[in-house]
């Protein structure tokens, strides 16, 4: 497969997690869909380093999926907080900070 | 021991002595205590000041130490040190040889305070001491500024040290401002020295035209802290103080520290001679004026006080005539028959529990020392031959005949004889006569305050014969011979007690002989002239105010203000893009990111 196919795959993952984020109400799909568009990025970190036969763009895939791993635990961690205070993980329904 | 060290002892002591007390409550609240301390230390600043006179007896050249003071680019703006010649050596022992004498006196005479208030009183004593010596060891007319401030605020605290008094808090106020209100004078005049010389040196070299311009400014300040008429409201007043503080403060050293600047700064008024005419005429007015006021005074302070008004004009005149000697040996011999008289003033209040003359009377029986030096230091003010006062009278009157200024040499004339008069009233009214009630119980004071009064006394007696001594000291000339001016005014002296011993005395002429004068004395004893003067005063200067409290609260607070209210308003209109909703956030950022990313492709 060339260079093309991998970007376009790229192209397609990060749509969908925008698409996600944008419509999802419930807190733990917008984490996912975050999920998503980082791994979309990786992706594009690993094709390019594969056409170029550089590694380094693997080496930075590594190091973003671990810091996503620790991003999504903050993350699932805040909504069971929230879901213990307020019985809901739905962002709608979270708009104290409205100015 | 070196000159320049016993001068930085005789200025760090009391220093040292005022931080003590200050910083140590527990001491300065243990009263009898406090006292030691201070007297320990004005001891000890009196012996260097005297060793550093016996060393100075023929003159010789001025030693200066200095250490470098507010750097300014590149180099310094002045110095600050002691600066030792004859001048500040016999002005340091005047200041505390009486500074000793009252705060010996004071020890008995403010027994009768709590603990707490006769501490806090040294410690005002001593600061005072200090701050006084910077003004007089000032090798420069900066450091001269810091000290002539310093003896402004000790005077203050001094005046207003019975602050439960309403009329002492007041006479405190009044003079801080008066006194202030002439500084400015003084500080234009040191900054314009700046910039015309470049330094504040005593002997700036400067044109006829600038010095004449400085001086001016400079006896703006003088009249201020010197009592010179229009400015001398604040001294009657300040007689609120205690007695021993108005004998040194306010007759002795503070109020001749205007004398002092224009002994010190003679080269820059030799070159002045507006100024001089200026002075001639201020001082002249002021001496006669004063001494017209005090006689008809019914308080013994008030007496004093105006009395002090006119013989600093005394001083002021001989400086404006060019007689440098006359006015500074004045100072000298006024400083101890005036501190004398007001402290014996003191132990007469002390004994009658009044400031009234007609509380007095026939306390000749009763406290012979007291009237023993009081009439000694009344014969002395008086210019009475062979007196003290008679020998710098002399020297005063004999610069103004030679000056050819007729007016002021008639002003101080009459006030001679005015001084000899109101002087005999005092001691008749107050030491001879019918006993009043209040005087009928009183008796003669402890060693604690008779001590002060003799050793005073002797100077006041015998200063007179030491001139030569003082002037070769100074660096002057000096040679009595008897002039038809010192026989005219010993004349007049004795001519005006033996008028007030016909009136007051003998009661051959009976007060009615001056009905004439009598509305003439009720306004100047209602106070009008003071009122009216004050008026002006505090009318121009709540114009002021009102203005600059004008400017403030529109111009300044308004620039404030407006800031405040901008930030306010924009924050409320702002506040409604914050949703609160994660997803208006989250399309906020999309759009943001693709609107940057097309506008990256398209450039």
């Amino acid at each position: 497969m060339s260079l093309v196919g991998y970007l376009l795959l790229a192209a397609a993952l990060f749509c969908i997690g925008i698409y996600g984020l944008l419509t999802r109400r419930n807190a733990i799909g917008i984490l996912l869909s975050v999920e998503l568009m980082a791994n979309a990025v990786n992706i594009n970190l690993v094709a390019f380093a594969a056409a170029h036969g550089d590694h380094l763009g693997q080496v930075f895939a590594l190091f973003s999926t671990a810091i996503t791993v620790a991003e999504v635990a903050v993350g699932l961690a805040l909504v069971i907080l929230v879901f213990r205070s307020r019985r809901s993980v739905l962002v709608d329904e979270l708009g104290e900070l409205k100015g | 021991m070196s000159e320049v060290l016993l001068a930085q002892l005789a200025l760090g002591v009391p220093l040292g002595a005022a931080g003590l007390l200050a910083a140590v409550p527990m001491l300065r609240r243990s009263g009898k205590p406090a006292a030691a301390v201070s007297v320990l230390a004005a001891t000890a600043s009196l012996a260097c000041a005297v060793m550093l006179l016996l060393g100075r007896l023929d003159g010789g050249d001025a030693v200066v130490s200095s250490a470098r003071w507010i750097p300014v680019a590149g180099s310094t703006l002045v110095d600050v040190g002691v600066q030792i010649d004859g001048i500040s050596v016999s002005m340091a022992l005047i200041v505390t040889l009486v500074a000793w004498a009252v705060q010996v006196f004071s020890v008995g005479y403010m027994a009768d305070e709590e603990d707490a208030a006769f501490g806090r009183y040294f410690t005002y004593h001593s600061l005072f001491i200090f701050s006084m010596l910077t003004l007089v060891f000032a090798p420069n007319m900066l450091q001269f500024f810091g000290g002539w401030e310093l003896v402004g605020l000790t005077s203050y605290l001094l005046i207003g040290f019975y602050y439960q008094k309403p009329s002492a808090a007041r006479a405190a106020v009044k003079a801080f401002w008066i006194t202030k209100a002439a500084d400015m004078g003084l500080l234009l005049g040191l900054i314009l020295l700046y910039v015309f010389s470049g330094g504040f040196a005593w002997t700036a070299e400067i044109t006829a035209e600038q010095a004449t311009l400085v001086t001016a400014l400079f006896f703006l300040g003088v009249m201020g802290k010197s009592a010179q008429f229009p400015l001398h409201i604040w001294l009657p007043n300040a007689m609120e103080g205690p007695t021993p503080v108005s004998a040194l403060l306010h007759a002795a050293t503070m109020v001749a520290a205007g004398v002092y600047l224009v002994v010190r700064c003679d080269p820059l008024f030799e070159a002045a001679e507006a100024t001089r005419t200026a002075m001639m005429y201020v001082g002249g007015f002021t001496a006669l004026f004063a001494a017209c006021i005090a006689v008809v005074q019914t308080d013994i302070k008030r007496v004093l006080a105006y009395s002090t008004c006119s013989q600093l004009g005394y001083m002021i005149c001989a400086l404006g005539a060019g007689s440098l000697l006359g006015g500074y040996f004045h100072l000298t011999t006024h400083a101890f028959f005036k501190a004398l008289l007001f402290l014996a003033a003191g132990s007469v209040i002390h004994a009658v529990h009044s400031n009234e003359l007609k509380d007095m009377g026939g306390l000749a029986k009763k406290m012979k020392v007291t009237t023993a030096v009081f009439v000694v230091g009344a014969l002395a003010l008086s210019g009475f031959p062979l007196l003290s006062g008679f020998f710098s009278k002399e020297l005063i009157l004999e610069a103004l005949f030679e000056s050819g200024h007729w007016v002021p040499y008639g002003f101080l004339m009459a006030a001679a004889f005015l001084t000899a008069f109101y002087m005999g009233r005092v001691v008749l009214l107050a030491f001879f006569g019918e006993p009043s009630e209040k005087a009928a119980g009183a008796h003669e004071a402890g060693p604690s305050m008779l001590v002060p009064l003799v050793l005073l006394a002797v100077p006041a007696l015998g200063l007179g014969f030491l001139a030569a001594n003082f002037a070769a000291i100074c660096g002057e000339a000096y040679s009595f011979h008897l002039t038809p001016t010192g026989v005219a005014a010993s004349v007049l002296a004795v001519l005006g007690l033996v008028l007030s011993y016909l009136v007051y005395g003998s009661k051959t002429i009976g007060e009615h002989a001056f009905s004439a004068l009598r509305p003439v004395a009720q306004l100047i004893r209602s106070g009008a002239i003071d009122r009216f003067a004050a008026s002006v005063y505090s009318r121009n200067a709540l114009a002021l105010g009102a203005f600059v409290a004008w400017v403030d609260r529109y111009v300044v607070d308004g620039l404030v203000n407006a800031s405040a209210a901008l930030g306010l308003n924009a924050g409320r209109k702002l506040r409604a893009v914050q949703t609160g909703n994660v997803r208006d956030y989250v399309f906020v950022l999309v759009l943001g990111t693709a609107v940057l990313s097309a506008w990256s492709l398209l450039s």
